[in-house]
């Protein structure tokens, strides 16, 4: 067979076809906007913070010198080779970003700048394949912005770490942001408002927030995207701070402010326009939840001219009576999408996409068997999110994971041999795993967790999926199968069909993991998970297991903030482990503003 | 107008989940079945000996047991509901019929079964998979659903007879109730209607909660009493309004609304009459089961299904019906923290607005609402304006 190329260079052939017209109104909207912004800004303010800053900064660098000096040399030389321990004097109050990057003594930091560059290699590289619609986004979207900060969140993901762990994060977090940086270039290319490439529009579908991609592995032409992933949910992990003014805008509307964040912030893009018009088609579903089934609504009212399918299934999934129906919405979804592209399903191209996501699938189980073990090899936010990406987003159809996902496997197994941990030794005091719908990007705070009080997360609820080989020669099987796993994609795997898969399922997985500390986040918009939080809390306190309830809202700081969520584990680890911090300089830090 | 003769009594049943009527047929050997959900078809849990009992939580107060299960961000039907069952007040059921329609009713029956609310030894709760569209795949899906979770079980649990014929009997039972509503309904499309919205929705609420064959004579006498009723020769409101959106199960709200000015002429939500009392036409050379499913999955109007012709449906209907009934105006309501009416009523209250041209009142609110001021103070405004954009139509 042909090696797969991926993307498709079609896609980047596709001719542009840019209405410059258009294009001059909006800058100068835009340029309207930066005017009256620059009028309005107090520009005595600025200064005085500006040398406020400049301050802070000589005071920092001498209290770190001085701070430096005081140690004795086995310390001095401890730094200089394993890294700084006060990670709290990265942040600021009122800073958008961290002081600077983290020393992580120098073998590590070499490596750290190396792969910051890698990063800005691929991404210079990718946008350049079409940078006018690219650059032209973030004059059209105010959630492009946030992408330039992305650096910045692979800063975030790796602080503290060392060693393996670092280097296989990087290797994954790559992955992630190539996926990213190529969908965003293609999306500015589609986009109607932007690029307005006819010719990829015909080959593109996209689909909706959280439905798996696999299904677009047996349509090797056509370009598949997940619509409002990139401009909502994954950038809202960059930056925690930019779906306000979307929630804002769809709570204005009308929609009540007690609903997720995720569909509300989607919402709120549509209803200001927000969102990119681009496709021959929209996949909507009815997953994970009740607020995103309804969400579609929300889609067909902005964008009339877009055909949608609505791709439905099952609730109770563990009935095997449902499967059939799933099987046959799936089979309804091609002809969908075969009657508005005109493409042909490949099931050729499909069971070879679906092979290496089996192969994807036991190398996670390999990640795991070694993470459950007395020493954890890959743990923190950048596998936790890859994970997720991974059984979402990329299933198999990206030949190029595969390599990395090997070498990530085999520096485990390396790591694993040689003795070494996840995190430096010190960090490595409680065992514990994730529960509920997870706010760790926002607040980084699997890795604080660590950093601090030496919690460390072995695996999060929403990496706990579907772990069985996907059938990859009877076709009607391959439908169900298909189906079943749908069924169980992030987060609904677990928060629908039946109380079960939740509860009686976190038990389970702390034996597993053998790890009694569960950090139990509690969405407060999150009905499905609500609604178990008595059952959960009773039955975990009759095992005996530390629960430490973290309420959050998600992309919304404003409802609870990432300090509040940071109190909430301090408290519990003073008052009923009398524990004390590894880090003291993490335990109470302002960052408010900081992404 | 002259009081309803047996209007008081209806009152009375709609005061507790197990009424006398339910403690009579259960006295006389019949099995009761919870519901809630629309999703059920009523029929079906009316066949052989079984009777049907949409559940309540009449008069309920504190929920703190049950939001100490379900939090306080969850819906308060659900809540409530749970709250009641934890205090022993369903212990009178057989069976509940559950659906996973909605997370947190689900969540709710899975309580029931959890904390062991009902301690009769056959009790169960069985959680039924409903569709998000009409095709015949979910057809398919649905009738399976209905087939395997709700009459197997049943059969095989308490014996009665799920035949076919058993099916249409309680068809042509339940057929007679939606003839009689659907009769006094007719009745609100009156310049000067001989019924009020409270009466109908007490009336209509009886349907629900109450056996239709102990209820039947009640309804068949007050449909006699209401065509020789005489109106009022002044009418008491001052503005016809639709109800359109989620559960309302207690008719102090349609009270609360009518006490204010307005009269509630259609009431297409949750527990209303439509959809819910539309007749089952039931062809003889299929099996009836199929046909009541895809009856159900036709008219109902849940915010759930989420394809675009039952999108458009639901705009359609409620603007049908307010023409039919005369309305002038349309209240859009939402049982505060329900996922699909917040989406459905946020964006459609502006749609039934810009496109359908109608003056909306778009709500929020609780599971009780009889004496909630600030709600009476909305509907009063909104009654207001529906008076001053009379007139200017009027006066043009």
């Amino acid at each position: 067979m042909a090696k797969v190329q991926y993307p498709n260079p079609k896609f980047w052939r596709a001719k542009d076809n840019i209405d410059w017209k258009k294009q001059g109104e909006n800058l100068k909207e835009v340029l309207g906007i930066f005017g009256d912004m620059l009028k309005e800004t107090d520009w005595k303010d600025v200064g005085e913070k500006v040398v406020a800053g400049c301050k802070a900064d000589i005071e920092r660098v001498k209290g770190e010198y001085k701070d430096f000096m005081a140690l004795d040399n086995a310390e001095k030389w401890d730094r200089v080779v394993n890294g700084e321990r006060s990670l709290g004097r990265l942040y600021r109050k009122g800073a958008m970003a961290t002081v600077r990057r983290e020393w992580r003594g120098v073998k590590d930091t070499a490596y750290d700048f190396w792969e910051w560059a890698r990063l800005w290699g691929m991404l210079l590289a990718t946008f350049s394949k079409d940078l006018i619609p690219a650059m032209n986004s973030a004059l059209w979207y105010r959630w492009m912005i946030s992408y330039f900060c992305c650096h910045g969140f692979m800063d975030k993901n790796i602080l503290g770490l060392r060693g393996s762990n670092l280097r296989m994060s990087h290797e994954l977090t790559y992955q992630i942001f190539r996926y990213v940086a190529e969908n965003l270039v293609l999306l500015s290319k589609a986009d109607r408002k932007n690029g307005n490439s006819d010719e990829l529009n015909k080959m593109m579908v996209t689909f909706d927030e959280m439905t798996m991609g696999q299904i677009m592995a047996g349509f090797p032409d056509l370009c598949g995207i997940p619509h409002q992933l990139l401009p909502m949910f994954l950038v809202s992990e960059i930056d925690q701070l930019v779906c306000i003014p979307y929630i804002d805008a769809v709570e204005s509307y009308g929609l009540p402010s007690d609903t997720c964040p995720v569909p509300s912030s989607e919402c709120g893009a549509l209803v200001i326009n927000a969102l990119p018009d681009m496709g021959s088609g929209f996949i909507s579903s009815s997953m994970p939840c009740d607020g995103s089934t309804m969400a579609s609504s929300y889609f067909s009212r902005r964008f009339p001219h877009i055909p949608v399918f609505h791709l439905c299934f099952p609730v109770r999934y563990l009935d095997e009576e449902t499967v059939q129906m799933g099987a046959e919405d799936i089979k309804a979804c091609i002809k969908f999408i075969e009657e508005q592209t005109g493409a042909k399903w490949s099931w050729d191209a499909y069971f070879a996409a679906m092979k290496r996501f089996n192969h994807e699938t036991d190398l996670e189980l390999q990640k795991w068997e070694i993470n459950k073990s007395a020493r954890p090899q890959l743990i923190g936010p950048s596998y936790e999110l890859f994970r997720k990406w991974n059984y979402e987003m990329d299933g198999g159809i990206d030949p190029r994971v595969i390599p990395s996902m090997e070498k990530v496997n085999k520096m485990l197994l390396k790591a694993y041999e040689n003795g070494e941990t996840a995190w430096p030794e010190r960090k490595m005091r409680y065992r514990g795993i994730v529960w509920s719908c997870p706010a760790h990007y926002y607040a980084n705070f699997s890795n604080w967790l660590a950093n601090c009080w030496g919690i460390d997360i072995l695996v999060e609820m929403e990496s706990l999926n579907f772990t069985k080989h996907l059938e990859t020669e009877d076709k009607e099987e391959a439908l169900r199968d298909l189906a079943r796993l749908y069924e169980r994609m992030v987060m609904r795997r677990h928060t629908n069909g039946g109380y079960q898969n939740v509860v009686d399922e976190c038990w389970r997985q702390v034996e597993a993991w053998n790890a009694p500390l569960v950090i139990m986040y509690q969405n407060v918009a999150c009905k499905n998970m609500a609604t178990v939080q008595g059952l959960l809390d009773e039955q975990g306190r009759q095992r005996g297991y530390d629960l430490i309830w973290v309420e959050h809202d998600l992309m919304d700081p404003r409802t609870v903030s990432r300090r509040t969520m940071r109190d909430k584990v301090n408290e519990y680890m003073r008052t009923v482990k009398h524990a004390e911090p590894v880090d003291p300089s993490l335990v109470e830090f302002e960052d408010e503003v900081c992404m | 107008m002259k009081d309803l003769k047996h209007l008081i009594y209806f009152e009375r049943l709609l005061e507790n989940a197990d009424n006398e009527l339910v403690e009579k047929a259960k006295a006389d050997g019949g099995i009761c079945l919870g519901y809630t959900c629309f999703h059920i078809p009523e029929v079906l849990l009316n066949v052989d000996r079984c009777f049907s009992a949409r559940l309540r939580a009449p008069n309920t107060g504190s929920i703190d047991i049950a939001t100490y299960y379900m939090s306080n961000y969850t819906c308060e039907y659900a809540r409530a509901l749970l709250e009641r069952a934890i205090e022993g007040g369903y212990q009178f059921l057989d069976a509940l019929i559950g659906v996973d329609a909605c997370s947190m009713m689900n969540r709710s029956m899975e309580h029931f079964e959890i904390l062991g609310v009902n301690s009769k030894p056959n009790f169960f709760v069985t959680h039924t998979d409903m569709p998000f569209k009409i095709t015949d795949y979910t057809l398919d899906g649905y009738e399976r659903q209905m087939q395997v979770r709700v009459l197997d079980r049943i059969h095989e649990v308490f014996g009665v007879d799920t035949s076919d014929a058993a099916i249409r009997k309680a068809v042509a039972e339940h057929n007679e109730v939606c003839k009689i509503i659907s009769e006094i309904r007719e009745m609100r499309k009156a310049e000067n209607p001989v019924i009020t919205g409270y009466e109908f929705h007490v009336l209509n609420l009886v349907t629900y909660t109450c056996p239709k064959a102990l209820i039947l004579p009640y309804l068949r006498e007050t449909l006699e009493e209401l065509k020789t009723r005489e109106p009022d020769p002044k009418p008491a409101f001052r503005a016809r309004v639709a109800i359109v959106g989620s559960e309302i199960d207690d008719p102090k709200l349609t009270k609360l609304i009518e006490d204010v000015g307005a009269l509630v002429v259609s009431d297409r939500y949750c527990f209303g009459s439509t959809p819910g009392r539309e007749v089952i036409e039931l062809k003889d050379d299929e099996p009836a089961l199929r046909q009541i499913c895809l009856h159900y999955m036709e008219v109902s109007e849940c915010a759930r299904y989420i394809s675009d012709e039952k999108v458009l449906q639901r705009r359609e209907t409620s603007d049908r019906l307010a023409k039919e009934f005369g309305a002038e105006g349309i209240i859009y309501e939402q049982m505060k923290y329900c996922d699909y009416w917040g989406f459905e009523r946020a964006l459609v209250s502006h749609i039934m607005h810009d496109e359908y041209g109608w003056p909306v009142l778009s709500i929020d609110r609780l599971y009780n609402n009889g004496n909630s001021g600030q709600l009476r103070t909305r509907v009063q405004a909104f009654v207001e304006s529906l008076e001053i954009k009379r007139i200017h139509k009027e006066g043009k």
